[in-house]
């Protein structure tokens, strides 16, 4: 039931916002709903936490089904690129874009300031799941440290485009474009980098196997 | 600390709670067995026993912590809407002292300015029921339609006075474990909430620091009875209130009862108050 209830309440988002009015609301909204009035606040508590922790529920929730959305028409991993999955989850953001830096403000908050004011694990986990999503929608096969790598650079890339899209939605996509082709050809020049710091660290090991230092 | 609404009815309970021995089912009354149709009496004892002086022993055995857990358990419901005119229903079952009564209602007026809410006082003991009246009389509701008092079986309230689909809200607090049949409470309590309407109970439940669990163990089967008779000159029904805290489901188990009574509950379905000593468990009517 909670489920169904956070689902009915997406499309109020853009009216009502991430708020307890929204859950409240989504009772209305139920197929085949009983509800002739909306939810009370004891009972939006009772079922989703009181205070900011039923807005915490909900956008998580929607954050998570966007997610989902990125995917699209996709049929499977593979079929779409990083560049397709991260415009399509920027598009998740569109109807709700003025609610967003209070969500986010939302998530970042504590219910006690010590031992820090702000919360920024919440921020960190959703560009990660961001940025695992569109790799796995398109195929990536990195193993190991790439792994990390890859969704490490996707993540900032994907971070930095929201931020842009929240004050500046227009530009929004041609940002991220620019993001990806710099994050590609710092990928580059990082793999450049390395191969000739292997190649300095493999000569001196090898100066000091012939003077017997080795 | 304990309030109770008591009976004992000839039905079974499930089976955890009675027990089919031949032609009379037995039930458990704290630690001993006993024949369920004779529970109702039993209770009721206790209570009329224990009413004069309920609140004074509540303080006295919880050193005060009953009235922060009875604070908190109403803050998180924040009972009251700050609308004008719309008016929320609520229904005290085993209220019979009327302390849960007269928070809902205090905190409805400071917190939300609401002076259309209103408490139905259920509870199958008389005396309780005239302790809390007496309270009332102290108080700006004696006399309006805020508040009322009802006799009345938690198992079986009277369609006529408790029509179905009725009340928004529905608490009991430390009562619901002096009942013969839990599942009957709970469908009643489903039965009388509205679409949309909670249920919320505040009760003892199980410590789950082994450590601690053990202090609290010797304290309240030393210290709790021997109150009882200094304070009250009542060890018995103290000593039942204790053992009876012990017989009542985990959290957990509670939860699922509350669940297949028809109830939604949140992620957890509870909250516990000083390490599991009382819980807060609550379900929304959908």
């Amino acid at each position: 039931m909670r489920t169904a209830l956070l689902r009915c309440a997406f499309p109020l988002v853009k009216t009502h916002g991430f708020t307890r009015q929204t859950l409240s609301l989504a009772a209305l909204a139920l197929p085949d709903s009983p509800h002739s009035e909306p939810l009370s606040e004891f009972a939006v508590s009772a079922l989703f936490g009181p205070g900011l922790e039923a807005r915490r529920t909900l956008i998580n929730a929607w954050l998570d089904e966007g997610i989902e959305q990125m995917g699209g028409d996709a049929i499977q991993s593979g079929d779409m690129s990083v560049r397709d999955a991260l415009k399509g989850r920027l598009k998740w953001n569109e109807p709700v874009l003025e609610k967003l830096p209070e969500a986010f403000a939302v998530l970042s908050t504590v219910d006690t300031p010590i031992p820090f004011p702000i919360h920024v694990t919440p921020a960190l986990a959703h560009v990660a799941k961001v940025a695992h999503q569109a790799c796995v929608l398109s195929g990536d096969t990195s193993v190991g440290t790439s792994w990390y790598a890859r969704r490490a650079s996707v993540a900032a890339v994907y971070a930095a485009a929201e931020l842009h899209q929240l004050t500046s939605p227009t530009s929004a996509y041609q940002f991220l474009e620019s993001l990806l082709e710099s994050s590609a050809s710092a990928g580059d020049v990082i793999s450049d980098v390395g191969q000739y710091a292997d190649y300095i660290w493999r000569s001196w090991r090898a100066i000091g196997k012939s003077k017997g230092l080795l | 600390m304990h309030r109770a609404v008591r009976r004992a009815v000839t039905s079974l309970s499930r089976r955890r709670y009675a027990t089919n021995s031949g032609s009379d089912s037995t039930t458990h009354f704290g630690f001993k067995e006993i024949p369920a149709s004779s529970k109702e009496t039993l209770v009721k004892q206790v209570f009329s026993s224990v009413a004069s002086s309920y609140d004074v022993m509540n303080d006295a055995m919880s050193l005060g912590v009953h009235r922060l857990w009875k604070d908190e358990y109403i803050a998180r419901l924040d009972p009251g809407n700050d609308q004008v005119g719309v008016q929320t229903r609520c229904i005290d079952v085993a209220g019979g002292t009327g302390d849960i009564a007269l928070r809902i209602l205090d905190w409805a007026r400071e917190k939300h300015a609401d002076r259309d809410l209103s408490v139905d006082v259920v509870d199958i003991n008389p005396d309780m029921l005239e302790e809390g009246r007496k309270r009332f009389r102290r108080t700006m509701y004696h006399n309006t339609p805020q508040v009322s008092f009802h006799v009345g079986n938690a198992q079986e309230l009277p369609p006529a006075e408790f029509p179905s689909n009725t009340y928004d809200l529905y608490t009991i607090a430390f009562g619901i474990r002096n009942c013969t049949s839990i599942p009957d409470v709970l469908k009643e309590a489903h039965r009388v909430l509205k679409p949309g309407g909670t249920f919320a109970c505040l009760e003892f439940s199980k410590v789950n620091n082994p450590l601690f669990a053990q202090v609290y163990d010797a304290y309240s089967f030393s210290v709790i009875p021997l109150l009882g008779s200094i304070l009250a000159s009542d060890r018995d029904s103290y000593q039942y209130l204790v053992e009876s805290i012990r017989r009542f489901p985990s959290q957990g188990d509670f939860s699922e009862m509350i669940k297949r009574a028809g109830f939604h509950t949140g992620r957890k379905g509870w909250r516990d108050l000083w390490g599991g000593i009382a819980c807060v468990h609550t379900g929304v009517k959908m």
